[in-house]
């Protein structure tokens, strides 16, 4: 009895998976019916290669609505962290992802090529590259392609994104560039420069913050107490200054350093940001209690 | 008089946290003068900070805990055993708001300042809660240089066979935030693991304060005070993230929690939460957290992981799935792959490598706790059911969920 009520179970839910990627197949069915089935069972791709072989067709097809074919995506990525019953489809997956990389639709397009790029893609990588060093190449925005390259990172990545960081085409690009620069060990001078730059986005100088303390992380302790010396910093920067001082400095030292307690004591009153007033006393509190 | 109280029989100061389970502890007279014959009684009860915890007493393993315990200690120093565990549904807030007095008469004779340690809803965390996790995390990732890397590398390449696709796949990640959330104890014993409920809006999470925001590219941005704001992983600074809904609302693929919970009573139907919510919440974005090889990169991932673990806590405490060798708890098989059977050690805590196993095993064995035992530094399938010790208090490893009652 227990048997047969279990092989019903089983039947029930592959019926339900079965139903779900009947509608989701089904072209006279609206998109809306289409997309709520394949959200509703994201593994049924995976119960048969036929299945898979199905959304991957959709997803492919340029006649299909736009919404099922990112539904579909989207249902392929969650079934992927199945990676046991995903393996045997995987390479068609990615030849599937590959095709859909130049897709019409600028949305399908960026998605795949973030998934393709997160398992270091060597077609996307060239696709993007190719489209940074000539526009009419492109395949998404230079900020995004920046983004994208930055999931690994060849030197020829680094040459463009220098380039770029010159003579930046908007600020998003500019700010992407340097993000990717950050692994580039030769860099740190250009972060060391951004961050002391009171006329640079403050925006690109929380990176060159971060990017500084990734690759001379003695360098960025130096400049954060610099900055916070300078009263005339913005509150801001001098605020992720001494993130970075408390968080990875040297307590001892820090305990020690009557000149940066006394500035710290004075960005912690008057009119520094009541966020920032906390962040100095909790830093206070640790080395000058 | 004075006596000394020792919270999980230890004065550890890192050992002064409870959670919903009983702590054993003891009490014995340190210095007997005043007192007036071979025996003393005292009397244990509890005082709480504002939005602080609450503790419970009783003097043996069975039974309800009340607000007072009255005690007969012997003078000579002999130790007697008793019993704690946070009242459920009143958490701590801060590190020690909780203080345990003993009292004769009504002279204090001794006192211990406490914990409720419990994950909470990352949404509803008081600000000092937030920032003393984000402060943690940040030094456990350390620059991408700190023990954050061999998280990492457990959930990456041939490690995710381990961690995926099979009945494993709950005891697995409830192993992994585990062991990370004890090595965010050892840098701030005040933090526990926040979960992201993901059914619910949780706008509170996606500020520049907490997980940071996103803007239209995917480019996380941190406050200034925010030490997430370092945030390194694979060599490169910063998060990847795009939200495909609203944050200020649910993602709209997840199913419900009472969905969820009504996946079947039978382990292998609950299981198959693999796919949603769990494989839809990750796909409610782009960036990091929606692919396999890069999940751990988003430190949102570990939040979205512990929401994944409530889940099946609650669903076990719906059903009494606590116990192994109960068939419903657990859908063994000896077909699954190794690492998926309830015999099976997990990896990479058992520090195996080669043949069916994925060929290193990053970060060594499971962070020990000042607290607990259980469940051992390379714990086994069968080992990760049991979390709070229901059906032997041996196994309790030491959490608890703020609305999961037990």
């Amino acid at each position: 009895m227990a048997k047969k009520l279990k092989t019903a179970k089983r039947t029930a839910k592959k019926v339900s998976s079965r139903a779900a990627m009947s509608v989701a197949t089904n072209v006279d069915k609206t998109a809306k019916q289409r997309v709520a089935a394949i959200t509703s069972a994201p593994l049924a791709v995976v119960e048969s290669d036929k299945d898979m072989q199905a959304m991957l067709a959709v997803l492919g097809n340029t006649d299909e609505p736009i919404a099922v074919r990112l539904a579909a995506l989207q249902a392929l990525q969650a079934a992927s962290f199945s990676v046991v019953a995903f393996e045997s489809g995987r390479g068609d997956y990615v030849a599937t992802l590959r095709k859909v990389a130049t897709d019409p639709d600028p949305e399908l397009r960026q998605r795949v090529l973030g998934i393709l790029m997160r398992d270091k893609d060597g077609f996307a990588q060239k696709k993007l590259l190719d489209g940074l060093k000539d526009p009419a190449k492109a395949l998404v925005p230079p900020e995004k392609a920046l983004q994208l390259l930055s999931y690994d990172v060849h030197t020829d990545a680094y040459e463009v994104a220098r380039d770029i960081v010159k003579k930046p085409p908007n600020d998003d690009a500019k700010r992407e560039a340097l993000r990717l620069l950050a692994a580039d060990a030769k860099a740190a001078p250009i972060f060391e420069k951004v961050l002391r730059d009171k006329k640079e986005l403050r925006a690109n100088r929380q990176i060159a913050a971060a990017a500084l303390h990734s690759l001379d992380p003695g360098k960025l302790q130096q400049q954060a107490r610099k900055i916070l010396l300078d009263k005339s910093d913005y509150d801001d920067i001098r605020a992720t200054s001494l993130v970075a001082l408390q968080q990875f400095g040297d307590d001892e030292a820090l305990g020690k350093d009557k000149a940066l307690l006394k500035s710290v004591k004075g960005f912690s009153g008057g009119k520094t940001q009541a966020k920032y007033k906390q962040t100095a006393r909790q830093f206070l509190s640790k080395y000058s209690p | 008089m004075n006596v000394e109280l020792q919270i999980n029989n230890s004065t550890n100061p890192n050992a002064q946290f409870v959670s919903w389970a009983p702590s054993p502890c003891r009490i014995r007279v340190t210095n007997p003068a005043g007192a007036a014959g071979p025996n003393a009684s005292v009397k244990l009860s509890s005082t709480s900070a504002a939005n602080g915890g609450s503790v419970g007493f009783r003097s043996g393993t069975t039974g309800a805990f009340a607000p007072t315990l009255t005690l007969t200690l012997p003078v000579n120093g002999t130790s007697v055993s008793f019993f704690t565990a946070g009242k459920f549904g009143q958490p701590s807030t801060n590190e020690g708001d909780v203080r345990i007095e003993a009292r004769v008469g009504n002279t204090m004779v001794g006192a211990a300042k406490v914990m409720v340690r419990i994950r909470k809803n990352a949404n509803t965390l008081m600000p000092g809660e937030r920032d003393r996790f984000v402060a943690a995390f940040a030094k456990l990732n350390n620059q991408g240089l700190g023990r954050y890397v061999d998280f990492r590398n457990m959930h990456i390449g041939a490690g995710l066979q381990q961690a995926h696709g099979a009945a494993g796949f709950l005891p697995w990640h409830r192993t992994y935030i585990l062991d990370l959330e004890r090595e965010l104890q050892a840098i701030d014993p005040s933090v526990a693991l926040p979960y992201w409920r993901f059914d619910q809006a949780a706008p509170n999470i996606f500020k520049p304060e907490f997980m940071g925001v996103s803007d239209n590219l995917g480019t996380v941005s941190f406050a200034n005070n925010n030490p997430l704001q370092f945030w390194k992983t694979d060599g490169q600074p910063g998060v990847n993230r795009r939200p495909l809904f609203n944050i200020a609302g649910a993602p709209p693929n997840p199913i419900s929690e009472a969905a969820t919970l009504a996946l079947g009573t039978n382990f292998s139907q609950f299981r198959t939460m693999e796919g949603n919510p769990h494989g839809s919440a990750h796909t409610s974005f782009g960036g990091f957290i929606s692919s396999t090889s890069t999940a751990p990169r988003d430190p949102l991932f570990f939040l979205l992981h512990c929401n994944v673990d409530r889940l099946w806590a609650k669903w076990q405490r719906q059903n009494s799935r606590f116990n192994p060798a109960v068939v419903a708890s657990f859908n063994n098989n000896n077909a699954s792959p190794v690492g998926h059977r309830l015999q099976d050690s997990l990896w990479p805590w058992n520090g195996l490598t080669g043949g069916p196993r994925p060929p290193t095993a990053p970060g060594g064995t499971l962070a020990p706790s000042p607290i607990v035992a259980a469940p051992g530094l390379s714990p086994f399938v069968k080992d990760m059911l049991d979390y709070h010790g229901v059906i032997s208090p041996a196994s309790n490893t030491g959490f608890d969920y703020d609305h999961v009652q037990l």
